[in-house]
């Protein structure tokens, strides 16, 4: 996507538009399916003085009491609980298919997705070089910092490493949970539901966002949600490629049944209840 | 006494034993099993929520076999109508009924519901449909290549002349539903695409899967063919899984796919994780769900046979005049033994 916006993005800030964990969009360029040995297309793997990182399994859809079977189009079944649950625990009605959506144009539902371990992602890695550059300085520090400044994106939602570790930060500052943690977390698709949980509430709760397109235009850069911005070629450009995938991916955005017009983080109950029931909690050395 | 199933091969008690062993004299031993493992399919083929509703409508039942089977195919069949996925013309999917019934009829003769085979040139609609162009079109794919549940179909070519170009039998692996085809194995199996807008092919198709769950039609079932097939896929996957790493709680890496209990295991999507060989890519969904309709099989066979004097002396009379040496065998050793 467009490099102006990774300079928009960084100008606004991470603290300052809310933690903004993802600002311009990434297509699942690096997705592929997890394989049997390290090799090319492997995620990188987490620095070795590391202990393993395994959260919890996916949710099943005995966890869930919202519905998994209509107007899910080719979502994976296995996957359809996770996004459920983050529905639910987020309390954004609605919520879940936008989920999957954003997850199918992000990773292609790949959960070790990642753009920037090839030498034809040089993009990514500069995007999220200038994320850690710029924001570092008005931000708790990050562990890792440096390994998510060379990490670029990755994971189920396509979250921008430093971005994704600083999720939090503007409600509970120094208590954010990630701060602690490689980038590589962001892999567990429990962490990366976290961090996309949490960037949904912001868009919703700080930006004008007419329609669930918006949310993406969102997702891609908060900015082209701005006065400025907003209804742009820009703006366009991202709601109809947004637009393409939802119609491959075979979701309905206008069944009203399963999806409102209009999403609402009115109740979301904060970053620290959505982080315990998704991710819980991390090993000591992580948090 | 516990039957042996080494009559169709060394590993079969194994293979068993990755669904756990059960006694079917036993109603709460039999309701755990059951249970479980409808959910585990219901889970994997992603119709847990309307199988949960209609388990729970059943929860009194006394016959929790049957119980869960009605439940089962219950839940599917809403929960197919209801997925609505990119399905086919009316043409094709009534063509696909025909022909699934005329196997089902010629299959359960020979006992051999798990893979049905037949001419299509000898069929009625010659398993052929027309488009809206009015050209003949194959219902089934011609699943003829070297894949994982066989080496492929040479011959004997059709006896007739083909409208739709039909040149091997049609051949179904309606064990495995959805996974019916040897080969282009994806994600989401096949047969699940088996449905219009007036029929549900698919539906069909599933109620003969889910017959090996059942003793009585598990024991007309030629256990032969169907440790023949699996020997064919684990030959093909036995090298592609055994480099996969064990997994161990708590050490899995993002991204890896493992070994676990005979099954697959990833920290993601099973249904985009997967192994890749010489017949093709295999989704680690698809394995899984494979291994555990053999495992399942072989499973109940054992239950059923060890529990078939006291439990159903009538299936005994079913099991003298069976063709499978091994069968007659066991029930045998089973009656020796008391």
């Amino acid at each position: 996507m467009s490099r102006v916006w990774v300079t928009v993005g960084t100008v606004l800030g991470v603290a300052g538009v809310g933690g903004a964990a993802l600002l311009y969009s990434r297509r699942a360029s690096a997705a592929s399916p997890p394989l049997p040995g390290p090799g090319p297309g492997q995620p990188s793997a987490p620095p070795a003085n590391l202990p393993p990182l395994e959260l919890a399994p996916l949710p099943k859809a005995s966890d869930v009491k919202g519905d998994l079977v209509a107007n899910w189009g080719d979502t994976p079944a296995d996957l359809r609980p996770l996004f459920m649950y983050m529905e639910e625990v987020s309390r954004i009605p609605g919520s879940a298919r936008v989920f999957a959506t954003i997850a199918y144009g992000e990773s292609r539902f790949v959960t070790t997705a990642q753009n920037g371990n090839t030498s034809g992602e040089q993009d990514e890695r500069d995007s999220s070089r200038a994320a850690y550059k710029n924001n570092k300085d008005r931000n708790p520090p990050l562990k890792y910092g440096e390994q998510s400044a060379e990490f670029g994106s990755g994971g189920l939602f396509g979250l921008l490493a430093p971005y994704f570790l600083w999720t939090g930060v503007p409600e509970i500052g120094k208590k954010a949970p990630l701060l602690s943690a490689p980038p590589e977390i962001v892999f567990q698709p429990r962490a990366a539901a976290f961090g996309a949980c949490v960037y949904m509430q912001r868009l919703l709760a700080n930006y004008r966002v007419d329609d669930v397109p918006d949310i993406k235009v969102g997702w891609a850069s908060p900015s082209l949600l701005g006065e400025k911005n907003y209804g742009g070629a820009s703006y366009q450009s991202v709601r109809k490629h947004y637009l393409e995938k939802v119609a491959a991916v075979g979701i309905d955005l206008a069944d009203a049944s399963t999806i409102p017009s209009k999403l609402s983080a009115a109740a979301w109950p904060g970053v620290p209840a959505v982080f315990a029931a998704l991710v819980g909690s991390l090993p000591k050395e992580l948090s | 006494m516990t039957p042996d199933l080494t009559c169709y091969g060394a590993d079969i008690p194994a293979l068993a034993d990755l669904v756990g062993d059960f006694d079917l004299r036993s109603p709460i031993d039999t309701r755990a099993w059951y249970t479980r493992e409808w959910e585990a399919l219901g889970e994997l083929l992603g119709f847990a929520q309307p199988l949960a509703a209609e388990l729970a409508q059943r929860r009194n039942a006394g016959d929790w076999i049957r119980a869960t089977g009605e439940a089962g195919m219950a839940a599917f069949a809403a929960w197919h109508r209801r997925e609505r996925r990119a399905g086919m013309s009316d043409r094709q999917a009534i063509t696909q009924a025909s022909v699934i019934r005329h196997m089902v009829s010629s299959g359960r003769e020979r006992g051999e519901l798990w893979r049905v085979t037949v001419d299509p040139t000898l069929l009625d609609t010659g398993a052929c449909y027309q488009d809206d162009s009015g050209g003949w079109l194959r219902a089934f794919y011609p699943d003829t290549a070297p894949g994982y549940f066989g080496d492929g179909w040479a011959g004997p070519p059709p006896q007739a002349e083909s409208r739709c170009g039909w040149t091997t039998p049609l051949v179904l692996h309606l064990g495995t539903f959805p996974w019916v085809y040897s080969s282009r194995i994806d994600a989401t199996g096949p047969a699940l695409r088996w449905s219009s807008a007036s029929a549900a092919p698919a539906v069909e198709a599933f109620r003969v899967m889910s017959l090996a769950l059942q003793p009585e039609a598990n024991l007309r079932q030629d256990a032969r063919q169907v440790a023949a097939i699996y020997r064919h896929f684990r030959t093909h996957t036995a090298p592609l899984v055994s480099r996969l790493p064990v997994y161990r709680p708590g050490q899995a890496q993002a991204g890896r796919l493992y070994r676990h209990a005979g099954f697959l295991r990833t920290q993601g999507s099973l249904h985009v994780a997967g192994l890749d060989g010489p017949r093709g890519h295999l989704p680690a969904t698809a394995y899984n769900h494979v291994i555990r309709r053999f495992a399942a099989f072989f499973a109940v066979r054992r239950a059923t046979v060890r529990a078939l004097t006291t439990w159903a002396p009538e299936m005994g009379r079913m099991v003298a005049t069976s063709t499978d040496p091994c069968l007659r065998a066991q029930v045998e050793g089973v009656a020796r033994a008391g």
